[in-house]
């Protein structure tokens, strides 16, 4: 069953990662809706300049690459204000309605990630009716001057439309200023963007794989899903776009009519803090005490090197990391690609290369779930054949990442600058994939057996000493070595706002500015 | 009502069979309980405590007193029952997208099943088909089933390893022993902390924020205090 994608009715945004090409600089921006009928003009203005995820070339008869692109979603109140009918509004999911900070308890956004604290635009949000975010808009550019022409575009149109939508002011930058737009861009090396985030990992590895995706089948091993056989098929196309089959063999909920949601999908969009002083001084002091030292360590929390991204299921230490560095130097675009993400826990069930803690771990277990304790002590083993499918608990919980670092480490002992990532994430069903994720694998551990042990990067970790968080290092249990015990974990990551959004298809696009979505 | 008390959910659905196939429902647990290879799965999906399958046919049914009116019952029902930690959704959907083969065969003759895969309708029918709770007392609400098997084990382990200790034992020796004590348990070591949100529902988001600002403990500790005076008093 291979389906071809209609890639002119889909936006860019969700087959691509900008970031990834060419496009390292982004700008955001949210609109609250004033007059819904001319509102609805203004999404069409935009909408005639929305960039689709249709193949870019020179030739006749193609669409050119552009120098800007521009994506558009809605929150819930977005399209309540755009006057969508009740029996569209209603199909959509619970917590899409409800919206993020409602969600606050599920997703663990407590103590200094609480909405209280995050920045005013979505502190006010759903608070007062002038304050709702309604509309998102991503500028995504090339250089600086081209993501100004574009802004300078963005704001000519909504001068235009100053009756019908305002530019929402609230977004922190530098010393604490507010801003009209949330701006995001790759972090610098020495002139040139690379996929590092603040705190030195390189990000954006592994996205899934999904059937219809451009070039799916070119790397699918490592980003589908893990077949009994040791082979990978691609994700099922409904994990992530809405009217389209998904693992479970049927049409993901969705609402009224199929026109209105074909196509399209719903996004995470999380502003995230990054306390880079508390990281660099509790990687030096447990760097200092851990056997393998302070990179290793580094690796140990995330499941990957920092410098090149290398899994430690493949270099678990120095000595094979300078093999997989050489292999990786001289490996194509393509190969490196299939170095970073080609393996799976098989032949690390019991944790002794990437433990069960570290971050890719708790985002995608692969097949590693499918696990029993085995009769040597410490150890866990595959058991093959348990489940259904190897990857039966991990491939429901799929979502595609689309990232980009916010702002710049000026000081790296204090906390308090202005860096951090903005994460928007994909997915078709945002309680079983995102929230899931994020509350039972980030900041719980009991399916890992793992008891309370929180994801170590990303966990919401306690403050506070009523709950301190900890973590296990496991070992390889045929060694004489114990494990290590990361204790009193501080919370490196602080979520500064954020909301769920839909992101329509051009097609619902087009229905949604003339008003003829229609159920009936 | 509440499915849930601290980390675990009860669960306990009820779906009509037609006696003339209830036998082969029968014959198939018995088959499973033969062929432990059958329940692998399940096993293997550490958030459940226990599932259970039971037939009721449909004279089976308590009846108490003379006094309580005779029903008149068309088919047997097959009671599941099961304990587990997590959310409806998370088990529900485990059960699916792991064992979706296994429940096919345990609920196969069961009226209007609808197979596990499709979930939509598969979460309707448990949904439909689901009693709730009245009354669920849970002793350790901290404590999943993974906890209270890691607690067991770290409890054997230290008394084995006390056991082994002596007096003149080598600084060496103890350290090593001490090493593999640790690197056995390190399955074992999760931290057990208050339980992650699964219900949304007003008197459990009421409770919540009362707990986060300290208001509920002190009510809890109020209350006892309360409770052992007026048992001093008897």
């Amino acid at each position: 069953m291979t389906q071809k994608l209609d890639l002119l009715d889909i936006q860019g945004n969700i087959i691509r990662a900008y970031g990834r090409f060419g496009y390292p600089m982004a700008r955001y921006v949210f609109f609250n809706i004033r007059h819904s009928a001319r509102a609805r003009e203004f999404v069409g203005t935009v909408t005639d300049r929305v960039t689709t995820a249709v193949e870019w070339g020179e030739g006749p008869g193609q669409i050119k690459q552009p120098d800007w692109t521009v994506n558009i979603a809605f929150a819930y109140q977005g399209l309540k204000q755009l006057e969508l009918p009740r029996a569209s509004l209603s199909g959509f999911s619970p917590e899409f309605i409800s919206g993020m900070k409602d969600r606050r308890d599920i997703l663990g956004d407590d103590g200094p990630s609480s909405p209280e604290n995050w920045d005013p635009i979505w502190a006010e949000n759903r608070k007062n009716r002038d304050k709702d975010v309604h509309i998102f808009i991503a500028l995504n550019a090339r250089l600086p001057a081209l993501l100004e022409e574009g802004y300078a575009w963005l704001t000519g149109v909504a001068k235009q439309y100053r009756d019908a939508v305002a530019i929402l002011n609230g977004h922190r930058g530098e010393h604490g200023a507010l801003y009209d737009y949330q701006d995001v861009k790759a972090v610098m090396e020495n002139g040139q963007p690379t996929a590092k985030e603040h705190f030195g990992y390189t990000d954006g590895i592994g996205d899934p794989v999904f059937e219809g995706a451009p070039n799916y089948d070119l790397n699918v091993r490592g980003r589908g899903k893990q077949l009994e056989d040791g082979s990978w098929a691609p994700l099922a196309t409904g994990e992530f776009l809405l009217g389209h089959i998904d693992e479970a063999r049927e049409y993901p909920p969705a609402p009224e009519p199929i026109l209105l949601s074909r196509n399209g999908t719903y996004m995470v969009y999380r502003k995230l803090h990054e306390n880079v002083a508390t990281f660099d001084a509790y990687l030096d002091e447990q760097g200092r005490k851990y056997p393998g030292g302070k990179e290793l360590l580094a690796a140990k929390f995330v499941g990957r090197w920092r410098d090149n991204g290398a899994p430690l299921v493949k270099a678990p230490d120095a000595e094979s990391k300078q093999k997989f560095d050489a292999e990786f130097a001289a490996a194509d675009q393509a190969g490196k690609d299939k170095l970073l993400s080609d393996f799976t826990f098989d032949d690390d069930m019991s944790g002794a290369k990437c433990p069960f803690s570290s971050h890719i771990r708790r985002i995608n277990p692969r097949a590693s779930l499918q696990m029993v304790k085995g009769s040597k002590p410490g150890s866990m083993i595959f058991n093959k054949d348990a489940f259904d499918t190897p990857g039966a608990l991990s491939n429901r919980r799929r979502i595609l990442r689309r990232g980009l670092p916010y702002g710049e480490v000026k000081d790296r002992s204090r906390d308090d600058g202005n860096h951090g990532i903005v994460i928007m994430m994909l997915n078709t069903d945002i309680n079983r994939q995102f929230e899931f994720v994020q509350q039972e694998w980030i900041n719980y551990g009991n399916d890992f057996q793992e008891g309370s042990d929180k994801e170590i990067l990303l966990g919401n970790h306690n403050a506070d000493n009523k709950f301190p968080s900890k973590a296990v290092l496991q070992v390889d249990p045929n060694s004489d070595q114990a494990p290590y015990m990361l204790s009193k974990i501080p919370r490196f990551i602080e979520t500064r706002g954020g909301e769920y959004f839909f992101v329509p298809s051009l097609t619902a696009l087009r229905m949604i500015a003339q008003g003829v979505v229609d159920p009936t | 009502m509440s499915n849930i008390a601290g980390k675990a959910y009860a669960m306990n659905v009820i779906t009509p069979i037609r006696w003339t196939t209830a036998w082969l429902n029968k014959l198939i647990f018995w088959i499973a309980l033969k062929r432990p290879s059958t329940l692998r799965g399940l096993i293997t999906l550490s958030l459940i405590h226990y599932a259970r399958w039971v037939i009721i046919g449909k004279n089976q049914f308590p009846h108490l007193d003379s006094s309580q009116p005779k029903e008149k019952l068309h088919y047997s029902y097959m009671l599941f029952f099961s304990n587990f930690n997590g959310s409806w959704d998370q088990y529900v959907d485990s059960f699916t997208f792991a064992i979706p083969g296994g429940l096919d065969l345990f609920w196969k003759w069961n009226i209007r099943y609808p197979k596990s895969v499709a979930l939509t309708p598969f979460h309707h029918y448990i949904r439909y088909n689901q009693i709730e709770t009245i009354h669920y007392y849970n002793a350790y609400p901290l404590a999943t089933s993974n906890d209270v098997k890691s607690a067991k084990a770290v409890k054997d382990a230290l008394i084995q390893f006390q056991c082994q200790s002596a007096d003149d034992e080598s600084d060496d020796n103890f350290l090593q022993r001490y090493n593999a004590l640790l690197r056995g348990l390190q399955h074992d070591l999760g931290a057990m902390h208050p339980t992650p949100i699964v219900s949304m529902s007003a008197y459990q988001v009421e409770r919540r924020k009362r707990w986060h600002d300290g208001s509920l403990q002190k009510e809890i500790a109020a209350q006892q205090a309360a409770q052992g005076g007026q048992n001093h008093d008897r």
